[in-house]
């Protein structure tokens, strides 16, 4: 295909985007009280979600529940109770849908004689394309995941970072409009993940929706900031990171202040309501608040005041996704 | 133009097969990896030499009419398809086993049921793999011996006299493909190993067989027989080529194990082929 032609299809990706967001309210996944047990066990727990287009992170912990959700949109698993829809149509026994989707799940999923050519082809088999089309999806989704170099090799062969890519081949191989990535991520080296943190970004900008599940925050959060927190079974929080960071405002706020005289610093704190810890580090005071936001214009004076001496350093663990994500499962 | 081609994503511009074919992929996949194995193709051409003597068998037949005892009749078919057990029960193991168990060992049924692809159509896909290896040792030669038979004999004489011995090869070949396909893929979803699968099946086959041997010798009366995986497909394939049954227990009962034997394997398997195996 020619430059200018990947330039119509990146436009055409970028309709298939706008078109997405013109539909709003058309989520690409919907759940509704959809429940899950094994047994006794319950994996899932009424959850009522929509995920809206674009590139959403699923984070929680291991075991909260993320698989069993992955499992479910993928119609791998059948509800115990609720239902849920993805790009508007049951999931359940509905395989013409899988057409429009592409699943990486976590576990290696292989036959290790095979290439990665091989496999990917033999797999876009299942999609309907014929040989050549196979050969030809087969080809560019590996070097869409920068793996053509080892196309024809065994993936008995092949490191985990690209066993890894050769499984996200296969999800995108048809050109789903729905990617579920289960831990893409896990086991990567650093460039690799770097790597595929770009093509994830790279694919939402192509007007894809994506779902990808991580219990290393701050992988997703390099790759959107739209994300759903999952704990215990149930969805502790969803949307934009900064509004489900307002969301927790009730709860404490950790600031750490390095400063010439921490001590006096502490004893002004002291005086506010809000303050609920101190903790003392080298040149260095630690401070709980339930106010942040009272708390940081107290600071801000008191540093424009010059009474307390320097204040050399002010950095809140809060401001990452690992610390909303530690208060929000606590 | 740009040699360099633009190496962002790409959308897929190409056509897609309508849905509910995807069987066809499979079983097209697993033939052709069986095709590529030397040792198993010789296998194959090995199951062809009973053919072979049956062709001359009737080609003497038909040159030397002296030679009565080699003229064909109806139960020269049956033998034949018995003659053919062992080819049916040594595929059976060799291609049967694996077919499902590994994919579950490599995780595979999870990728292939997340694609346009019904559980009945995986199923009908490894089932397919099976039934044309075992129809090629079984229906095919069988149907090819009639066709020299009257090739042979330049007429119609013998097919007029016999004309229940098609669709009898038809029948019987096809209860014995898919009583062998049927209860293999089931025993195939059971585990991971195609080699613990191999050695369960060779173990039903000869525990039934000597289970009926030891009842027999006790009860001096064969009405045991629907013990046997085996003395009941016997049995029923010997009705349908007009033969007196060979034991006392009745062809029906024999057919009812067989068709109970099919859909407990069916039913196995709608239970273990599933992208997500939940252990309670």
């Amino acid at each position: 295909m020619s430059t200018s032609a990947g330039a119509a299809d990146r436009a055409g990706g970028a309709d298939r985007a706008d078109a997405d967001r013109a539909a709003g309210a058309a989520a690409v996944i919907s759940a509704d009280h959809l429940s899950k047990w094994y047994g006794q066990v319950i994996g899932l727990n009424d959850v009522n979600v929509r995920v809206p287009p674009g590139v959403t992170g699923l984070l929680g912990p291991n075991g909260a529940g993320k698989s069993t959700f992955m499992k479910l949109i993928t119609g791998q698993l059948k509800p115990s109770k609720g239902g849920v829809t993805v790009l508007g149509e049951p999931i359940w026994s509905n395989p013409d849908l899988f057409f429009r989707i592409g699943f990486c799940p976590e576990q290696d999923a292989f036959y290790e004689r095979m290439t990665g050519l091989e496999w990917v082809r033999a797999l876009v088999r299942l999609n309907g394309l014929s040989e050549k089309d196979a050969a030809d999806a087969a080809t560019r989704a590996l070097t869409a995941v920068d793996l053509m170099e080892a196309a024809n090799k065994k993936i008995g062969a092949y490191s985990k970072g690209m066993r890894q890519r050769v499984k996200m081949a296969q999800a995108l191989v048809h050109d789903p409009q729905l990617l579920i990535l289960d831990e893409p991520l896990s086991g990567m080296d650093p460039i690799g993940r770097r790597k595929t943190i770009r093509l994830i970004r790279e694919w939402g900008r192509a007007g894809k929706s994506i779902i990808v599940s991580s219990h290393i925050l701050h992988e997703i959060e390099s790759m959107t900031s739209n994300i759903l927190l999952i704990n215990n079974g149930r969805i502790l929080a969803e949307g934009d990171v900064h509004q489900i960071r307002e969301l927790i405002d009730e709860h404490p706020h950790t600031v750490y202040v390095r400063a010439e005289d921490p001590r006096r610093i502490a004893r002004q704190f002291l005086e506010s309501d809000d303050v609920r810890s101190l903790k003392f580090e080298p040149n260095a005071v630690v401070v709980e608040t339930g106010k942040p936001d009272q708390f940081y214009a107290r600071l801000t004076d008191m540093a424009a005041s010059g009474e307390f001496g320097a204040i050399d350093e002010v950095t809140s663990p809060d401001d990452n996704l690992q610390a909303v994500f530690q208060y929000l499962v606590k | 133009m740009s040699p360099i081609h633009d190496q962002s994503y790409r959308h897929y511009a190409g056509g897609r097969a309508a849905p509910g074919r995807s069987w066809a992929v499979i079983a097209w996949a697993g033939i052709r990896s069986f095709l590529r194995k030397r040792a198993f193709m010789g296998l194959m051409l090995f199951s062809l030499v009973p053919f072979i003597v049956r062709a001359v068998q009737f080609w003497i037949s038909s040159q030397y009419p002296q030679a009565s005892a080699l003229i064909p009749t109806a139960d020269t078919f049956r033998q034949f398809l018995e003659q053919q057990d062992f080819f049916v029960f040594v595929i059976t193991i060799w291609i049967g086993s694996g077919l499902i168990a590994n994919d579950r060992r490599a995780n595979a049924l999870q990728i292939y049921l997340s694609k346009p692809l019904m559980r009945t159509e995986y199923i009908a896909g490894k089932l397919a793999i099976l039934f044309f290896f075992l129809c090629l040792v079984t229906l095919a030669p069988a149907l090819l011996l009639v066709l020299i038979k009257i090739a042979f004999d330049g007429n119609f004489v013998f097919l007029r006299n016999n004309l229940f011995v098609i669709p009898a090869i038809v029948v019987g070949s096809l209860l014995q493909v898919m009583l062998a396909s049927c209860t293999m893929l089931a025993l195939s979803s059971l585990s991971k190993s195609a080699r613990y699968v191999g050695i369960l099946y060779v173990g039903i086959t000869f525990f039934t067989g000597a289970m009926f041997g030891v009842l027999y010798a006790i009860t001096g009366t064969s009405r045991v027989s629907w013990i046997s995986l085996g003395a009941n497909l016997s049995q029923v394939v010997d009705v349908v080529f007009r033969l007196k049954p060979r034991y006392a227990t009745p062809w029906q009962v024999s057919l009812l194990v067989i068709i109970g034997l099919i859909v407990l394997s069916i039913s196995i398997l709608e239970r273990r082929v599933r992208g997500v195996e939940v252990v309670t």
